[in-house]
């Protein structure tokens, strides 16, 4: 594959030309429908995570996408041709499995050629090609081990070279640093990450790990159930989410259940079912409509502490301090209102707070810092 | 040792008896699990052995006579034309039956491991197994009804205006009653070993670009390729041994190693000393088969290198 | 075991026999219960032992006996308890070789008559295993065809009775051979079309004699160039066998599968009780003779008892009840004569005398002829 071919084609969020497209995609297993009417449409050159905990059909979204598995309906598009029928081995895509599937019965070197041998590329081009994918990936002193010789982060490498070797379209990979251990997983992250902008090539990155997706994504699709929660952008996801679900899953947050009172000047008062006030300014996608029921979602590090009553009265609650948990650079507080709501609050380590458990605090919070969500 | 030795003085009696006791308390564990069977393998198999060993360095020692003389004349007698071409017998029977049992059992065993539905597995394998808790000499027998001119196949055949075969007392017969007897050791073994095979390596195969019959001769084959040679060995071993077979189905002209022994000891031509060599030269063919079957049969696929 | 018709297949010559059986009952440990009716004749009696030992009390009222399948039957047991008092519990074998290594190995300690086949009485008595008899409490031996007073495997008899003779020859269907057999000599002249229909015994003294005498030599011949001559006729011979089998040839015989299959009178004879339009024919140059005796062993626990056996199936009338029942041929000249015309005049029990003339015993050869014939006979059967 040419590196500087791949460098030189655009990698911005404006480029239209999609790499996969879902259409309606529905699969069914034994009568449970495990992936309900997807639609998902992935840029050329993007680092798309879908994102979801485990069971919410987001690596059967992968094996769709790779051919492993048929959609019960619906389509799956790869650079704009349909998918249908096409079996596995005839898609332009390369998948990095979840613990590598290598195999064992062949060297490195042999396990990076595999594609290029079965695609009958001639012996001077594997050489060539399978030399580059080690380089790339830092393995080329271990040519010539085998996968059961390799530790966990080494076998990762391989499993990459050996995706990334074919060029394919879109390289899919499917919890890719599920395996390794913590410091080994950020190391590989920032790899992953230099391998994406040096190539260039479409990632389709399955993953758990909120944390991975957020750092590494260009966009990431939240899945829940089978569904789509939210596609957008790492900051888009996390500032604003959509829907309950990815403001709960997505980072820490506080969720209050409520009915929208009164509507002044752009601003919505939510009355909580405890009977808080809670002021809010509705985000731009729930413009126009007016729904009834709300979850006014706030994220612990916009909330605010004080000892004194403070001066704006808005989003202002009286409560004590049941709880204190140093985290190093942050403290957590766990803060139980007047109404009995129970509230975790994140405040840097900067100027402690002089609070003794149980004694009375007040908590606000900015109305732009809050948002409201549709339940 | 001599008992006219006498006891080195210098070594105290009081010293010595306790680090004695202690390493017979070390023994005794594993003196009482392994003592009852090794008794049985010196019994029954390491003691008949050596007298077969004995035996067969008598020249030409028939029952009845005195154990008497001693020679390399059995061995060298093996190495005659004819006795040469019954060994080279057995291993062509031995070889085409592992051959065709590979052939047949492989397909079933890839279709019960990879293919059939999960909970049919063990009742499929049963039922393939099936046919081991008959007697292997009711099955011979089995395939007499079938295979003669007048039986059960060539009946079949003539209904549906087919031409008849002509397949028993000859070496087509034994071929199809070995493999028949042997295809169900072949088809445990290779399930055995395709069911531990990692599914994801052959979608990692097609997601590579190999085909469904690329996949199954770059990943399958090689990844069970310790099951194979296994089951092979054990089918080949099998084979060379088998007496039932050869005798019943093979016909006037399918005399084997293990025929040729039974005959030196209890049948027509009785030579203990030739039989004895001829069991030599078997027992190594097989010792050396499952030696290779124990360094290769055994691997974990993982561990190639 | 013997609910079916019972079979038996004795053994006869000299330090081979267990060919016929032994391959059987080796492999019929193996052998579970269900039997496959095809092949139910061919296993018939090898599950017949029974533990002599748990039927073998050795009180006065009992005699054991241990026998072929078929040589006694409910009916002689019967009259001999009514005639004596004495309650007979008969335990059977299927070679000499079996009888021979549970007596030896003491497991046959509550037998006091055993029928073992001719040369296995000259083995029997050169391991000292048998009672000399004492002839003067013995009625009717005078009965015994003369040959039988003084047999070659024992003489003057002094340690068993002949009790049932055979012969050794062809069983096939004329009409399926199309043609009446009458000897060897039609194997030649027709080999090319008998391409794997004709089976021989497995016993390389029944068939190396077998076409020596073909030949115009002795059974017993232990001239190397005679027995090359044989050799040589058995090679040309070979593209027509279908394989060396004692038994197991029955069905495929009578299917028409097999158009020629060399056996033993008696398996000859059963086979031809169930299927008439078989025929048995002994070689018109003669064939192998052999004997069946009756002996009291060295460890029998009931004298008394074994005397009034022998005495018992001595008496003419007794002996010619019992051939009539279980057809087979009797040494006892005075029996011979009060069977019915027909049994009598049935050849393949009995066959002319002008033939029986013609036929031998195996006897025992030198140990250098023996060492040309299993030469001989392992390149017949290896090649």
């Amino acid at each position: 594959m040419s590196q500087t071919a791949m460098q030189n084609r655009p990698v911005a969020e404006t480029n239209t030309r999609f790499d996969v497209e879902l259409r309606k995609v529905f699969k069914v297993f034994n009568g449970e429908t495990v992936v309900r009417g997807i639609d998902l449409n992935i840029r050329q050159g993007e680092f798309f995570s879908i994102l979801g905990p485990s069971g919410c059909g987001k690596t059967t979204t992968l094996r769709l996408i790779a051919g492993f598995e048929e959609p019960s309906a619906g389509e799956v598009l790869i650079r704009g041709r349909s998918m249908s029928g096409v079996p596995a081995y005839r898609r332009p895509v390369n998948t990095v499995f979840q613990s590598y599937a290598l195999f064992g019965h062949l060297s490195v070197w042999e396990n990076i050629a595999f594609g290029l041998r079965i695609k009958r590329q001639s012996k001077a081009e594997i050489q060539k090609r399978v030399q580059e994918s080690l380089r790339l990936v830092k393995m080329e002193q271990f040519a010539r081990r085998y996968p059961a010789q390799l530790s966990g982060g080494q076998q990762q490498r391989v499993a990459l070279a050996r995706a990334l070797v074919n060029q394919p379209t879109v390289v899919l990979l499917d919890e890719p640093l599920g395996a390794l251990d913590l410091k080994l997983r950020k190391e590989m992250q920032v790899e992953l990450s230099t391998l994406h902008k040096n190539l260039g090539v479409t990632f389709v990155m399955v993953t758990h790990d909120q944390e991975e997706a957020l750092s590494l994504s260009d966009r990431i699709a939240v899945m829940h159930d089978g569904k789509l929660e939210q596609i957008g952008t790492p900051n888009q996801i996390y500032d604003y989410p959509q829907t309950p679900f990815v403001a709960d899953f997505i980072g820490d947050t506080n969720l209050f259940k409520g009915r929208i009172e009164t509507t002044d000047y752009g601003m919505w008062q939510v009355r909580t079912e405890r009977g808080l006030r809670i002021l809010v300014k509705p985000t731009e996608s729930l413009n126009g409509s007016m729904p009834n029921q709300v979850v006014v979602s706030v994220r612990p590090e916009k909330i605010q502490l004080s000892l004194e009553k403070p001066s704006s009265p808005i989003n202002c609650f009286e409560g004590r301090l049941m709880h204190t948990m140093y985290l190093g650079t942050h403290v957590h507080y766990l803060v139980e209102l007047l109404s009995g709501d129970r509230l975790t609050v994140l405040q840097p380590n900067r100027a402690k707070l002089a609070a003794e458990p149980d004694s009375p605090l007040y908590i606000y919070w900015a109305e732009t810092d809050c948002l409201a969500l549709t339940a | 040792m001599s008992t006219s030795t006498p006891t080195p003085s210098v070594v105290p009696k009081a010293k010595v008896s306790p680090r004695w006791q202690q390493k017979l308390g070390h023994l005794v564990g594993p003196l009482v699990l392994l003592g009852p069977p090794g008794v049985w393998l010196l019994l029954l198999l390491v003691i008949p052995t050596l007298l077969i060993f004995q035996l067969s360095l008598i020249p030409g020692i028939r029952p009845g006579q005195p154990m008497d003389g001693f020679g390399f004349g059995n061995y060298l007698n093996i190495l005659q034309p004819i006795y040469l071409q019954v060994i080279w017998r057995s291993v062509f029977f031995a070889l085409g039956s592992t051959v065709l049992t590979l052939l047949l059992g492989f397909p079933v065993a890839y279709w019960i491991a990879l293919m059939a539905p999960k909970r049919w597995q063990n009742l499929l394998l049963v039922g393939f197994v099936l046919p081991l808790w008959t007697s292997s000499l009711l099955r011979a027998y089995a395939w007499i009804t079938i295979l003669r001119p007048t039986g059960v196949l060539n009946s079949f055949l003539s209904t549906f205006g087919l031409p008849t075969l002509d397949l028993l007392n000859r070496s087509s017969a034994v071929f199809i009653g070995m493999s028949y007897s042997f295809l169900p050791y072949m088809v445990l073994v290779l399930y055995a070993s395709l069911e531990k095979l990692d599914k994801r390596l052959l979608e990692a195969a097609a997601d590579l670009g190999a085909s469904a019959p690329q996949t199954f001769w770059k990943v399958t084959v090689p990844q069970t390729l310790p099951g194979i040679a296994a089951g092979c060995l054990l089918v080949f071993i099998a084979g060379l041994g088998d007496f039932v077979v050869p005798e019943l189905l093979g016909g006037a002209s399918s005399m084997t190693v293990s025929r040729l022994i039974y005959n030196q000891f209890l049948g027509a031509t009785r030579n203990w000393g030739l039989g004895s060599g001829l069991s030599m030269v078997l027992i190594l063919a097989v010792s050396i088969a499952i030696a290779l079957l124990i360094k290769y049969g055994d691997r974990d696929p993982e561990s190639f290198s | 075991m013997n609910t079916r018709k019972p079979r038996f297949y004795p053994g006869r010559s000299p330090r081979i026999a267990s060919t016929r059986r032994g391959f059987l009952q080796l492999s019929a440990a193996a052998l579970s219960g269900a039997v496959l009716s095809n092949c139910a004749r061919n296993l018939a009696d090898v599950n017949s032992e029974e533990p002599a030992a748990s039927s073998a009390a050795s009180d006065g009222g009992t005699l054991h006996v241990y026998s072929w399948a078929n040589y006694t039957d409910q009916e002689l047991l019967d009259s001999f308890k009514a005639k004596t008092g004495v309650e007979v519990v008969v335990d059977t074998y299927d070679s000499n070789e079996t009888m021979l290594a549970k007596m030896q190995a003491g497991g046959g300690s509550a037998y006091s008559i055993i029928f073992p086949s001719d040369y296995m009485v000259s083995e029997m008595i050169g391991l000292d295993m048998l009672t000399p008899l004492d002839k003067s409490r013995l009625v009717g031996l005078e009965n015994l065809r003369s040959q039988w007073q003084d047999p070659v495997y024992d003489p003057g008899s002094a340690h068993s009775i002949a009790a049932t003779w055979g012969t050794t020859g062809f069983i096939y269907n004329p009409a399926n051979l199309g043609t009446t057999l009458t000897g060897w000599d039609y194997f030649w002249e027709n080999g090319g079309s008998l391409d794997r229909k004709i089976t021989l015994l497995n016993d390389v003294r029944e068939v190396m004699g077998g076409v020596l005498h073909s030949l115009g030599y002795s059974y017993n011949s232990e001239d190397p160039a005679e027995l090359e001559e044989a050799y040589n006729r058995l090679v040309e011979l070979k593209p027509a066998i279908a394989s060396f089998i004692t038994n197991g040839w029955e069905d495929q015989v009578a299917s028409g599968d097999l158009l020629v299959s060399m056996a033993y009178s008696v398996d000859a004879i059963a086979l031809i009780e169930e299927n008439p339009d078989l025929e048995y024919v002994i070689p018109e140059t003669g064939s192998s003779l052999w004997t069946d005796t009756m002996v009291i062993p060295k460890s029998a626990p009931n004298l008394d008892a074994a005397y009034e056996w022998l005495n018992f199936l001595l008496v003419p009338e007794n002996a010619a009840s019992l051939v009539e029942r279980l057809k087979f041929a009797t040494p006892n000249k005075t029996a011979y004569e009060q069977l019915s015309a027909e049994t009598k005049a049935d050849t393949k029990l009995f066959p002319p005398q002008d033939l029986l003339d013609r036929c031998e015993g195996i006897a025992p050869v030198s140990e250098e002829a023996t060492e040309l014939y299993d030469q001989y006979w392992t390149q017949l059967t290896s090649s």
